[in-house]
This record gives C-alpha cells, structure tokens and sequence, in this order.
C-alpha cells in the first residue's frame, strides 16, 4: 500500500483516519468489501444452523419455530440486502467504476463516504436482533398481517430496509453523475466497460424502484406502531397492497444483483480470452436494458398464488417469459466472447467458467415458475429455494469471488492464485451441487419452505429416498461450501500481506483499471496526466 | 395495423371458442400439471444442453497456447449485429409463447370450476384450517367424496396461510379480507395431506392436517358421524 | 505517486478524508432506528431521550463541518451538484407516487368517503398553507436571483423571509395536525385517517428537511460565505416540496 503522502498545507495524518474517515472511492470500496464478507460470513454461519435443523425430523438445534424464523429472517434479509448488493454495487462499483472510466475519484465523495456508513449501521442494526428482546421474525419479506400482529420488534427490519436503501439511492445518484460528468475525455457511451453498463443499469432499477419498497415498509411500520389501517381489511386496507409494492421492488432488485455479476462476468471473459465483446451494442441495449425495461412489469409473478386476479397473473406469466429474451441475448454475447478466443485459465477464470453453468441452471429453472399453473404447486417450495440460490446465491456470488480474484492484484498488488485458491473454488463448486440439487428434487414433491420441520412427509418416498435422506446431502453439501468459504477467506488476508507480488497489468488487459493505473493506485488514480482517449480505443480492443 | 386486429380478434374467437369446449368436461389439473411439467422440463433441458455443450467445447477449444495470443473472433457487420440479435430474439420469444400456450391451458383447468362442484369453506387459523360442509358440518380434516370436484372457498381469521396439498399440485393463498378458492379433481382414493405454505409464525410448520378422497358411502357416513356427536 | 502529490499544482493527490459523512449517520442512526425502538417497541423513555439527544448532537456536528467543508474545499467537479439532485428528486417521487397509490387503492376500494369517524376538515387552512408556501418558493426565488448579482446582504434578506413563511406553514400544518387530534381523529381512525398524516407528515417532513437546508445555507451566509450550487439546491428541492404540496392538497383535501 502507498504510505499517506504528505504535502504542504497538509499535517501529516494518521493512517487510521485516511482509512476510517476516507472520502476516496477505492477505500470505500474496499469497506464496502470488508463489511460485505462480514455480512456473508455470518448469514453463512445461520446457513449452516439452517441445514442443520432441517437435516432430521423434529427439533433439534433451534429451541423454538421463532428462534428458526428469526434466523431465517436475518439469512434472507442479510445475504441479499447487506451481501450481494452492497458487495456489487457497493465494492465492485466503487473501486473499479471510476478507474475503467477514467475519473479520479466519484462526483460526490462525500455522500459516497456517507453511503458506506448507512451500510455499516444497517448491518449493526441487523445484528443487533441477535441481542435485543423479540427481534424481527418476519423473512425478509416481512409480509402483513403477520409482520403487524406479531410481538416482534418489526420496526428492525423497517429501519434497516431504510438505512440500506438510503444508500443505495444516494449511491445511484452519485455514480449516475459520475458516468455522465466524469468520463475520460474521449470515452463514448459505447466504449464503456460492460461492467460500466451493467452498473448504470442496477443504479436506475435501484433509483426507480426503492423508494417503492422504502414506503411499503414504512407503512408497515406506521400499521404497527400507529395503528394506521393500510394492510388491514378490516378498515379498508388490503393486505396484497403490501405484498405488491414490495416484489414492484424487490423484482427488479434482483437484477441489481444479476446485473453487475454478469457485467464482472463479461470483463473477467473478455480478459482472459483476448477477445472483444460479442455484439456488444446488441448486449448493451438490448440485452441490458431490455432486461431493465422488463423488469418492472413481472412483480406477480411472485404473487402468482396470492390471490391476484386471473388475467393479472396471465399478464405477468408472459412478461416474465419474455425476460429470457433479454436475458437470452446476454448469454449469447457472453458465449460468443469465448468463441474464437484465447483463453487462459486462473482462478478467476474457473469462476467465470462455472457461472456459466450456474446462470444456465438458475435462470432456465425460472421458467417453469414463470408459468402460474406450474407455480401453483411449486410456489413456497424448496424447488423456488434451488431456483433463487442457484441464480442469485451461487451465481452471483460466484461473479462476485471471480472478480475479487480477477481484481485482487488491482487491489493489493499481489496474486491471490495458488493452490488453496483452486482447492476451495472446486470444494464450492461440488459443494454447491450437492446442496442445491436435493432441494429441486423434494420441492417438486412438495417441501415447503421456512419449515424447520416436515413430519407430515416422514414416509413420502423418491426414488426409494425419504425427504431427510435428500436433507442429509443437503446439509453435508452446504458445510462442503462452509470449508470452501472459509478458506479463500483465510487465502485473501494472508494474500494481501503476503502474496506473490503481481505486476500492474497481470492478465495483458486492456481495461482502463489496468492500463493506466498503478497497483493498487494512490489518490487520484492516474497520477498527473487526466487519460485521455481516442474514438478508437475500446477496453476489449486486443488485435491490434 | 387492420391486418393486425384482425388476426388478434380471429385468434381470441378461437380461443373463446376452445374454452367453452372445456368447459363441458370435467379436468384433472394434478395430472395436467404432471404433464406440463415434463413438457416445460424437456423444454428447458434442450436448451441448457445445447448452450453448456457449446460452453464446454469453446472453453476447450480455444485455450490460449502461448501467453501473449489473442483471440481472432472479427467484428461483426451491422447486418451481422442485426441478425445476431433479432433471430435468437425471435427464436426465444417463440419459445416463450409456446410455453405461455401451454401455461395457460392447464391454468384454465386450475381455475375454472366444474358447475357441480361440492363447496366447502375453509378458514384459516393460527395454527389450523377449519372446513365447513354444505351441510353446516365443522371439522378439522378435509374428505372428499371420489369423483366429484370440490371447490374450497378460504379465507383467514388472522394472518396470511397458504392451502397447499402437494399431492394434488395446487396452492393458494388464504388471507383475511378475502375469500380465494381452489378446486380439487379427487379422482380416485388417496390419503395425503394440506400444509401451510405462507409463513404464518412459530408453528408454521406444523400446520397440517389429513385430506382424503374416500368413497360417497363412507363420505356420507363419516359427515352424519360427525353431526349426530356435535 | 508520492512525488506526483508534492509537485502536482493542478490535482493535490493525497488520501481525502472527513468526519461529516459518518457523524450525520451515526446521528441519524442513534435518532430514528434506535430512538424509536426504544420508544415504540421497548416503552423506554429514558433511553429514547439519551439516544434521541445523543443523535440530534451528532447529526448536528456532522451537518456543520460538512457545510464548512463544502464552502472551504474545491471539489473534484464544481457544480454538479443541480445534476445530481433532479436525480435523487426522481426517486422522491416515486416515493410520494407509492404514497398516493396506496391512498388510491384505500380510497377506491370503499363504498363511501370519508370513512365513518372523520370530523370536519376545513379547507381554508390548505389554501392558506399553499399560497403560503408558493410565496416561499418565490422569495427563495428572489434570494438567488440577488446572489446571482452578488448581492449577499439582498440575498441573506429574502432566504430569512422564505425560512419565515416555511416555518409558518409547518406551523399552521401542527395546528391543523394537534386541532383535529383533539377532536379524536387520530391515525388509527380510519383509513382516511391513516393516509391523511401519512401523507401530509411525509410532505411536513420534507419541509423540515428544507428548513433545515435553509438554515444551514444561512448561518455562513450570515457571515459572508456561500456557494452558489448550494444555494441553487436548496431553492430546487423547495420548488420541488411546493410542487409535491400541489398533489398533497388536491388529492387530502379537495378531492
Ligand atoms: C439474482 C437473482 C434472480 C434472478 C436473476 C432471477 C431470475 C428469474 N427468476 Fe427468480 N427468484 C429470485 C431471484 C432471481 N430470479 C428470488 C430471490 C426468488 C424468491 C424470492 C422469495 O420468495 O423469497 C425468485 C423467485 C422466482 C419466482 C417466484 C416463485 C414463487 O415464489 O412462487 C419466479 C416466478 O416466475 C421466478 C422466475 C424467474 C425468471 C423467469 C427469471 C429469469 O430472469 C431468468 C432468465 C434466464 C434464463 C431463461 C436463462 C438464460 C437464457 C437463455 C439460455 C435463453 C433461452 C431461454 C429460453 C427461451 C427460455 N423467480
Ligand atoms: C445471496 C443470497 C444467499 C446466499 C449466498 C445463500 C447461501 C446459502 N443458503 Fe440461503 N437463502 C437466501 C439467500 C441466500 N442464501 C434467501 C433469500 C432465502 C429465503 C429466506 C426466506 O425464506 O425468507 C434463503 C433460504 C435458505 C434456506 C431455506 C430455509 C427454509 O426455507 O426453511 C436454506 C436451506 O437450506 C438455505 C441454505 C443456504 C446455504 C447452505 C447457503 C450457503 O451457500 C452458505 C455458504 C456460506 C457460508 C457457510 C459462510 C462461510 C464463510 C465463512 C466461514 C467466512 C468467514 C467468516 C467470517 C469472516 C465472519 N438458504
Ligand atoms: Cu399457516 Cu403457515
Ligand atoms: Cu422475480
């Protein structure tokens, strides 16, 4: 790391205070980082309780159904509020948006600080269920009545849901500003990194749309704690106005997460093969922002047994579908950046190379819950858990590990490769499989989710196996992923201290955060000279 | 355009019209959905194939043999651009109105009722259901005669539940304010079960109870059973 | 890069750093999720006033120093500050949209309207309060055309008389707010109850956050310092909070 530099005017101030109390984007970023993994950690641990209990029949690691539920409710919450977003368009945006665009640092470093700490205190106040009397036990879906009538303390939840919003918004308005101000001179909408695009895309689903589920959960907490009357029927309110206005955000919120994983996707493909971007204008706007455009008009499709009208439900059912155009054109182009390329395979490639697979699964197991004479039955099964896990919690997040490999001499000035680094991504990648596919199979028979328990199915058989045969796996599968976790945890410390020294553009890229930039870069990122770039260059631009 | 509407009200006239040919006969949704199951599930299977065999050949293939190579793909023409993106556009979109069609037929045997169906009212506590029968009766486990549809009018007392009998492949929602419904086709004997399948709280999960098909005798005995202890 | 940073005349490359964006948050963080669980859900007074000042001081200082430093230090890009804030409006409009909708859905959902329990709501008082506000959008208006003339005393004077006129429509809002409380007309009442001071007191909340803009533009006014994006913030998001009043007023009281 460069030591603090001192200049005049400037006392000399301690490192600690250049860190804590930063205003630069990548050290943001890398608090972002830090409080992501923290976030994973512990959500993995509940993970593990989780498969734990549900391994046998009956009780045995939680002491009662709400214990169970209030863990559960900090997994869901916290994996997807605190990890992945923050971990995306927190850490990846923000270390990395401003170098492959050339800027010095974002439009508004202030309020970037700012986000950060909203981040840092929302996973506190998550925490601090733990401790209080009657945290939350509501999943993160939170839904009324029962978010309303129950003793436990909601307004958790709400405030929390408030803190990590509050910052995402501010976060899309500040890179929104810094991608339309700061470019390099030079640098045309379509020289952008796909990374860049796909940024800008989460940013104004999150923009759009949270603001939607921030009034959702205030009213829930005003029907609580002042006994207003929006989600009871009895007063004329209607208990489906919550569950609505929550998914017309927390729809689009998973593409916040889908889009930057495949973004980090397309960079790390584009890399290590060489090669540029397949139609990468086609990718852009019509795969990135098609999905964007659909985005907003699916939400029932997570209320397709809510009691929703018939022709609602049919609408939806066809608007989802068409999300696998969008989406389709997406995976072409990431194919087609491996054709005819020269790949070279590390870490980070192995990542990238598995969320093929794991994009293919995910996202072609959507679409039988895309049908609501499907989901009829399939709804609130553990088929929808392999379904979202696979997509959101193994593909993202292997995006993500990919890039934080990929990133990781950018970073630090060091490799974080070797063997514990190839061992624990290949324990992941089994772990993962065995973990996930027991759930499609008992989802399809019938296993309900948020159940710590499922005596009703002690002597229901497949394939000559009972439910707790396929839990067992399940569980043996999600401590495989525990160990897998736990060491690339252990390589990246011990790494960025102690790792093989990387030069400043290890994989011959051609990305603006390689090219132009020192490893890890000082305050301001390119030194003196502003980069300046011709209608030529391209980040992809390798035959030349 | 004229040409358009006119091929949409052609289309909606058909499908009006094959509606009302279902009508008349009385359908299996559980074994409709068995079946679109293994359609969408062939389906959905052809094309991960395809698109990870591809995967798996090119990250074969092309593996750089020496460090400084690049890869050799070459920009693509405008028309190539083009057609790279409207025909696999159209191609999935055919896909998905091929699964939409689908859908929505079996959708039809979900939701519409049989004229003659049984009506049975079920409400929703924390932590059990309660059915009423036509004939007032009250109790705490669903039996259908076998053979004669029943529709379940549900609602909640308290917070939201979900009906859900995985044997019969449906689900929905039972909340307070509302009154939904679900129709069960019991085509032959069968004990199985309902869980709850909205979350609803600590016992959650462990709201369940028995639901059977079981013969018009035994169904009939079993409600004047109940009435004569009431 | 350390001699770059001694020499560079152009960018001063060294590590930025503040203490304004993490004690607003912490202020923020110790004045509503903490307080209010202590108040709501844990009946804990005496927490709630220790947490609740705890925060209010911390938010404070935070505010303060970041105003100070936002008036004392170049930024990186000048004056993009009136691009970012249409930005962040936007999603305040989604906000009040979701606000209004549900109060659609209410409201079209019922067989009469009001609900039964509702007293009379005047309508002078909205009439007041809007040509009150609108008035405020104008003299802040007036302020920052005599800053663009440089005339700070000009200036300083009309920001008073908006400051004024917003604290007298939060003012007449309380009064209307504490004369129907009395007569029994709470949130809990009905549902019309429910929407009318979940919407008015989302939009009030938005004047206090102007207001409190305002003071923080004037305070170094006061004293002879001030930065025209600042300024020209503070007038659009008020425009914005009259705009928003428009809706609020027709669809609460007149409709
Ligand atoms: C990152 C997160 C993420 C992503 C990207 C997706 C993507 C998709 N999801 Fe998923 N989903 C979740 C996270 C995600 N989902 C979560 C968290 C839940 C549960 C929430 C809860 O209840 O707690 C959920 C639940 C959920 C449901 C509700 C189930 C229920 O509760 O009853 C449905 C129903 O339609 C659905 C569908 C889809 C579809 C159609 C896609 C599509 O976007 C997928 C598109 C991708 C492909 C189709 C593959 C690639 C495309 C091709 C190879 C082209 C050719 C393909 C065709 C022509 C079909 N999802
Ligand atoms: C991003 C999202 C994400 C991620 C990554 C995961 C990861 C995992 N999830 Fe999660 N899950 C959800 C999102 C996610 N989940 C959501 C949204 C729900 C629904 C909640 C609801 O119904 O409301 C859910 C529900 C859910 C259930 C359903 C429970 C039920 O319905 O009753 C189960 C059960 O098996 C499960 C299992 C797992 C497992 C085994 C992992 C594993 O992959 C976890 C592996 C990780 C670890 C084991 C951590 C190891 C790391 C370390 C040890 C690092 C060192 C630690 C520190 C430095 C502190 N999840
Ligand atoms: Cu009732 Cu879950
Ligand atoms: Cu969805």
């Amino acid at each position: 790391m460069s030591t603090p530099t001192t200049t005049t005017g400037h006392a000399a101030v301690p490192a600690w205070k250049e860190w804590i109390l930063t205003t630069d984007h990548k050290r943001i970023g890398i608090l972002y980082l830090v409080g992501a993994m923290a976030a994973f950690g512990i959500a993995g641990l509940m993970a593990l309780i989780i498969r734990l209990e549900q391994m046998e029949l009956g009780m045995q690691f939680v002491e009662s159904g709400t214990q169970y539920n209030g863990i559960l409710y900090f997994h869901g919450a916290v994996m997807i509020l605190a990890f992945l977003i923050p971990g995306l368009t927190g850490f990846a945006a923000n270390y990395f948006l401003p170098l492959m665009i050339g800027a010095r640092d974002v439009a508004f470093p202030r309020i970037n600080a700012f986000s950060v700490w909203l981040f840092y205190f929302a996973i506190v106040l998550a925490l601090l269920s733990f401790v209080v009397p009657d945290g939350p036990d509501i999943m993160w879906t939170g839904y009324p009545p029962y978010s309303v009538t129950t003793s436990a303390n909601t307004s958790m939840y709400v405030f929390t849901v408030h803190l990590l919003g509050f910052s995402s918004i501010l976060g899309a308005v500040n890179f929104l500003v810094t991608v339309i101000y700061l470019r390099a001179p030079g640098m045309g909408w379509n020289q952008l990194n796909m990374f860049v695009w796909t940024t800008i895309a989460a940013f104004v689903l999150q923009l759009i749309f949270i603001p939607v589920l921030a009034s959702a959960v205030t009213l829930l907490l005003f029907d609580k704690y002042l006994g207003t009357h929006f989600f009871d029927p009895t007063e004329g309110g209607d208990v489906l106005l919550y569950q609505n206005l929550f998914w017309f955000y927390s729809h689009p919120a998973v593409y916040v997460i889908f889009l930057p994983a495949v973004g980090i996707l397309f960079d790390i493909i584009a890399t290590m093969s060489k090669n540029r971007i397949f139609n990468y204008k086609a990718a852009v706007y019509v795969g990135i922002w098609g999905t964007v455009g659909i985005s907003g008009i699916v939400w029932v499709h997570h209320l397709y047994v809510s009691g929703m009208p018939d022709w609602i439900r049919l609408g939806h059912m066809v608007t989802t579908l068409l999300i696998s155009v969008p989406v389709g054109i997406l995976t072409l182009s990431m194919w087609g950046t491996l054709y005819k390329g020269a790949i070279t395979y590390n870490t980070a490639m192995m990542y990238a190379a598995s969320c093929l697979y794991l994009i293919l699964l995910g996202g072609l197991t959507g679409i039988p819950l895309a049908l609501p004479s499907m989901t009829l039955h399939l709804s609130e099964t553990s088929y929808v858990h392999a379904h979202f896990h696979f997509i959101m919690a193994l593909f993202a997040a292997f995006a993500l590990f990919g890039g934080i490999y990929y990133w990781f001499p950018k970073m630090t000035g060091r490799y974080a490769d070797g063997p514990i680094a190839t061992v624990s991504f290949w324990l992941n990648f089994v772990g993962v499989n065995v973990t996930f596919w027991p759930l499609f199979i008992i989802g399809k028979e019938g296993m309900p989710r948020r159940y710590w328990d499922y005596e009703m199915f002690k002597d229901v058989q497949i394939m000559g196996f009972y439910f707790e045969d396929f839990h067992k796996v399940a569980t043996i599968g999600a401590f495989t992923i525990a160990l897998g976790m736990l060491l690339p945890t252990i390589n990246f410390i011990y790494a960025a201290f102690k790792g093989k020294p990387a030069p400043d553009n290890p994989w011959n890229s051609k990305s603006l955060e390689w090219t132009h930039t020192a490893s890890p870069p000082g305050p301001g990122n390119f030194g003196d000279t502003d980069v300046v770039l011709d209608e030529n260059w391209s980040p992809y631009e390798y035959q030349k | 355009m004229r040409n358009f509407l006119t091929a949409m009200t052609a289309l909606s006239v058909g499908a009006m019209a094959s509606t009302q040919a279902f009508a008349q006969e009385v359908r299996n949704p559980a074994a409709e959905w068995e079946e679109l199951w293994n359609t969408v599930i062939i389906d959905i299977t052809i094309i991960g194939v395809i698109m990870a065999i591809a995967a798996v050949w090119m990250l074969i293939k092309y593996r750089a043999t020496s460090p400084d190579q690049v890869g050799t793909a070459k920009r693509l023409t405008t028309v190539q651009a083009i057609s790279f993106a409207l025909i696999p556009a159209a191609i999935f979109m055919a896909d998905d109105f091929y699964l939409a069609a689908k859908g929505w037929t079996v959708w039809n045997a979900y939701r519409r009722v049989p004229e003659n169906a049984i009506e049975i009212k079920v409400t929703a506590y924390q932590w059990y259901f309660e059915f009423e029968y036509p004939d007032g009766t009250e109790t705490e486990e669903l039996k259908m005669p076998i053979g004669e549809p029943v529709v379940l009018r549900m609602t909640s007392e308290d917070v939201l539940h979900n009906f859900g009998v995985p044997e019969y492949r449906v689900k929905e929602d039972v909340m307070p304010g509302r009154i939904t419904y679900i129709w069960i086709n019991p085509v032959e004997a069968k004990e199985t079960i309902v869980q709850c399948a909205e979350f609803c709280g600590q016992n959650h999960s462990e709201m369940t109870t028995k639901v059977s098909a079981v013969p018009r005798e035994e169904y009939d005995a079993w409600l004047a059973k109940i009435a004569a202890e009431d | 890069m350390t001699t770059d940073a001694e020499t560079a005349t152009v960018h001063e490359h060294h590590w930025e750093w503040s203490w304004a964006p993490l004690l607003v948050v912490a202020g923020i963080f110790f004045l509503l999720p903490i307080s209010f669980g202590f108040y709501f859900a844990y009946d804990d007074l005496l927490m709630t006033a220790i947490f609740a000042g705890l925060g209010t001081v911390l938010l404070l200082a935070g505010v303060s120093i970041w105003v100070h430093e936002g008036l004392t230090q170049t930024p990186l890009l000048a004056g993009v500050a009136n691009v970012g804030l249409p930005i962040f409006i936007l999603s305040e409009i989604f906000i009040f949209l979701s606000l209004f909708s549900s109060y659609w859905m209410m409201r079209l959902g019922m067989e009469s309207w009001p609900p039964e329990g509702t007293p009379h709501i005047s309508n002078t008082i909205p009439l007041v309060m809007t040509v009150i506000l609108v008035s405020s959008s104008v003299t802040a208006h007036m302020a920052e055309e005599k800053l663009e003339h440089g005339d700070l005393s000009g200036f300083n004077k009309w920001w008073i008389y908006s400051i004024i006129l917003g604290s007298v429509f939060l003012g007449l809002s309380l009064y209307e707010w504490s004369n129907l409380i009395n007569e029994g007309f709470i949130p809990a009442t009905n549902a019309y109850s429910s929407a009318f001071y979940t919407i008015t007191g989302f939009h009030a909340s938005h004047v206090l956050l102007g207001l409190g803009a305002f003071i923080a533009v004037l305070i170094p006014a006061l004293s002879g310092r001030t930065n025209k994006t600042f300024v020209s913030c503070v007038s659009v998001y008020w425009h914005f909070v009259d705009i928003v009043w428009f809706f609020v007023a027709s669809q609460i009281y007149f409709w």
